[in-house]
């Protein structure tokens, strides 16, 4: 099993909890004392309202001792880039940040990709004497799947345009950090259910071809199986007999939704546990524990997982 | 008279692909000629409706069993193929045609990037509605959260660029203008002599084909913001749906578009969140605990969120959680939810389904 990577991608299908397990992930490993910055591509970072602060921007905003999140913006970026790191700044103001090359910033694909990328290998090297910014680990909330994995294919969308000039600086920066294990890994995020599981048969090895080296491990959230998994049926239909005939439907209805979890996980585990590199790992469903069930309470209640999953030989 | 454009928005696993099926499956039921283009480039609208799909349009079979007058037409964006296609049908010099399927850059947008996803839709969408001028509905199944949004932006930053002066200059060499030719000079730094001469070539070569392609962008901008166009922002029972939902509200408002209404999905029916509330946990042991605070947390959350809804759009529709969409009679529990969907949204011109699996928050 590989040592876990400076750099690890969160992906996963859209409302998996991708988030959420990035925040865990990245509060479990501060508070092992590595100092850990999450760096989230949302259209507001969603992370440091749940520790009881404003959303963070571009520069990483402190939120729990040794923890810090940040959210990528493309214009701040390409400032810090051309100002702060190419000291350039008369040349971001006339030429990046002129109406006309504007214009093809804001309609061209993929240039958003290229910087995200970019930036992450600034923060795992010169943002230290750069910007005072030291992490030991970052952990990417990346975005929804298609998005999430096309980030993994920056490094080779770059080296195929064989551009010299800055572009050829930075691929080669990009290429290698994609390539080395000990810089970037990736870890997937699923529900065990339908379109969930689809979606995470198809990530897995798509990820295992851009990086060269399979997934880290395969998260799935929500998981009732501890739960729910040895009960027997009669015990679950016993409780839906507690209800009325008018809520019981409603009530037998979420209990089949749960029961189908266990099925999905069960097949998850048998289809992806050898695809990756620590094995599929269950985060349990935070709505069955005894409440609050705030954001942050489901962040410190998957905190204990991600030590045991650390810490597995 | 054109198809209504109904275009569903929220943040991922909310329930946008199955309800856009259901969506479009029940204004077939009920005579319409509908269209279902599912966006996302994770295909996932084939497990909602059971089929294998492609580039072109497939009819989804009605699973009612006397089916009305009323089709549905399903596909799925197929980003490389679309946008090789409309390259080589505007070009007619077979020499010009190699040249840019060979561009370098071309090949990179063709391939590898989702983001060129979001461009590739509208002008699809224009491109069906032009194709087939008998379609009542328009059913579009956006990609997650602010990807969602990117479809309704990037078309307009893309047709501001190519009427830009900046492609120009770039397509003819030599040109005159000093400031041109500081801005040109700058980039070439960037990514190199070589690379500006692949993107001037790529704006040449896509310049025949891009006339109709923007012609076509220009026309689904215009039918995004049509009046009759129904955006639904679609949320589920999350602890994360409200600040979400407000995001994406944010984002529209941005391209000059609201919500027509919020479809609340998967809520416990009132009674079940009534004796949920009442329910006595200490009875309860092992799984049955594990199950009551579950739903009892479930219920809370779905009070905040329909409560956040109500703030967002004018109509609120809470649709019940069901089972059997990924069994065996999916296409049928589909329309039935569907059905629900439609009368929901629309009361008067819908005859309500036989069951009551929707709560409606009254019109605020």
């Amino acid at each position: 099993m590989r040592p876990l990577p400076r750099v690890v991608f969160v992906l996963g299908k859209g409302g998996v909890g991708r988030s959420t397990v990035a925040a865990a992930l990245a509060s479990e490993l501060a508070r092992r004392g590595e100092r850990t910055c999450i760096f989230g591509w949302t259209v507001t970072d969603p992370i440091a309202p749940w520790f009881g602060l404003p959303p963070a921007d571009l520069m990483p905003r402190a939120i729990a001792p040794r923890l810090h999140v940040a959210n990528y913006r493309l214009d701040a970026t390409l400032e810090l880039y051309f100002v702060e790191h190419l000291h350039l700044p008369r040349f971001y103001r006339r030429v990046i940040d002129g109406v006309h090359v504007r214009k093809l910033i804001q309609a061209a694909p993929g240039i958003a990709e290229v910087f995200f990328v970019g930036h992450l290998w600034w923060l795992t090297t010169l943002a230290a004497k750069e910007a005072d910014l030291h992490f030991d680990r970052i952990v990417v909330d990346a975005p929804a799947t298609g998005h999430g994995a096309s980030l993994l294919d920056m490094a080779s969308v770059l080296a195929s345009l064989r551009g010299t000039g800055l572009v050829g600086v930075e691929t080669e920066r990009v290429v290698g950090m994609m390539a080395d294990p000990s810089w970037t890994g990736a870890v997937v995020v699923t529900l065990a259910e339908e379109l969930s599981a689809e979606e995470t048969a198809e990530l897995v090895p798509r990820v295992t071809s851009r990086l060269k080296r399979p997934p880290l491990g395969v998260f799935v959230n929500r998981s009732v199986a501890r739960a729910l998994g040895d009960a027997p049926e009669a015990s679950l239909a016993a409780f839906a007999e507690r209800f009325s005939l008018a809520a019981r439907e409603g009530v037998e209805t979420v209990i089949t939704e749960l029961r189908s979890r266990v099925v999905f996980e069960r097949a998850l585990r048998e289809a992806l546990g050898p695809a990756t590199d620590r094995g599929v790992t269950s985060l349990d469903e935070q709505l069955m524990a005894p409440g609050p069930h705030e954001p942050i309470d489901v962040v410190r209640g998957l905190r204990d997982a991600f030590g045991a999953w650390l810490e597995a030989p | 008279m054109s198809a209504r454009l109904h275009v569903l928005l929220g943040d991922g696993g909310v329930g946008k692909t199955t309800l856009a099926a259901a969506y479009a499956l029940a204004l077939a039921a009920r005579g319409g000629r509908v269209a279902l283009l599912g966006i996302d480039p994770s295909h996932r609208l084939q497990s909602a409706l059971g089929l294998s799909l492609a580039d072109g349009t497939a009819r989804v079979a009605s699973p009612e069993p006397s089916p009305p007058d009323g089709e549905l037409h399903a596909a799925l964006l197929m980003p490389e193929a679309t946008l090789r296609r409309w390259a080589t049908e505007g070009i007619a010099d077979a020499g010009e045609r190699e040249r840019l399927l060979h561009n370098r850059l071309f090949a990179v947008l063709a391939d590898r990037l989702a983001a060129t996803t979001d461009v590739i839709a509208a002008v699809r969408i224009a491109e069906w509605l032009e194709s087939d001028p008998s379609l009542t509905d328009f059913v579009v199944d956006t990609a997650p959260g602010r990807n969602g949004i990117e479809f309704l932006r990037r078309p307009t930053a893309l047709v501001d660029l190519m009427h830009g002066r900046l492609l120009g200059w770039l397509r003819r060499a030599g040109e005159p203008s000093p400031v041109a030719r500081r801005i040109l000079r700058g980039l070439s730094h960037i990514g190199g002599i070589q690379m500006l001469a692949e993107l001037g070539e790529l704006a040449g070569a896509v310049q025949r084909p891009f006339r109709r392609v923007a012609d076509r962008l220009e026309r689904a901008q215009a039918a995004l913001h049509d009046p009759a166009t129904e955006i639904l922002l679609v949320t589920a029972v999350r602890e994360d749906a409200v600040a979400s939902s407000h995001a994406l509200r944010a984002a529209l408002a941005d391209a000059g578009m609201a919500p027509s209404a919020v479809v609340v999905n998967r809520v416990l029916p009132a009674a079940a969140c009534d004796e949920i509330a009442r329910m006595d946990e200490t009875s309860c042991d092992g799984a049955a605990a594990a199950l009551a605070r579950y739903l009892r947390a479930y219920a809370a959350i779905e009070a905040r969120v329909e409560a956040g809804a109500r703030v967002l759009a004018p109509g609120v529709v809470a649709l019940a959680a069901t089972t059997g969409l990924d069994g065996d009679s999916r296409l049928a529990r589909l329309a039935e939810l569907g059905a629900h969907l439609c009368h929901a949204l629309d009361p008067q011109a819908v005859r309500p389904p036989a069951s009551a699996a929707t709560r409606e928050t009254p019109h605020v």
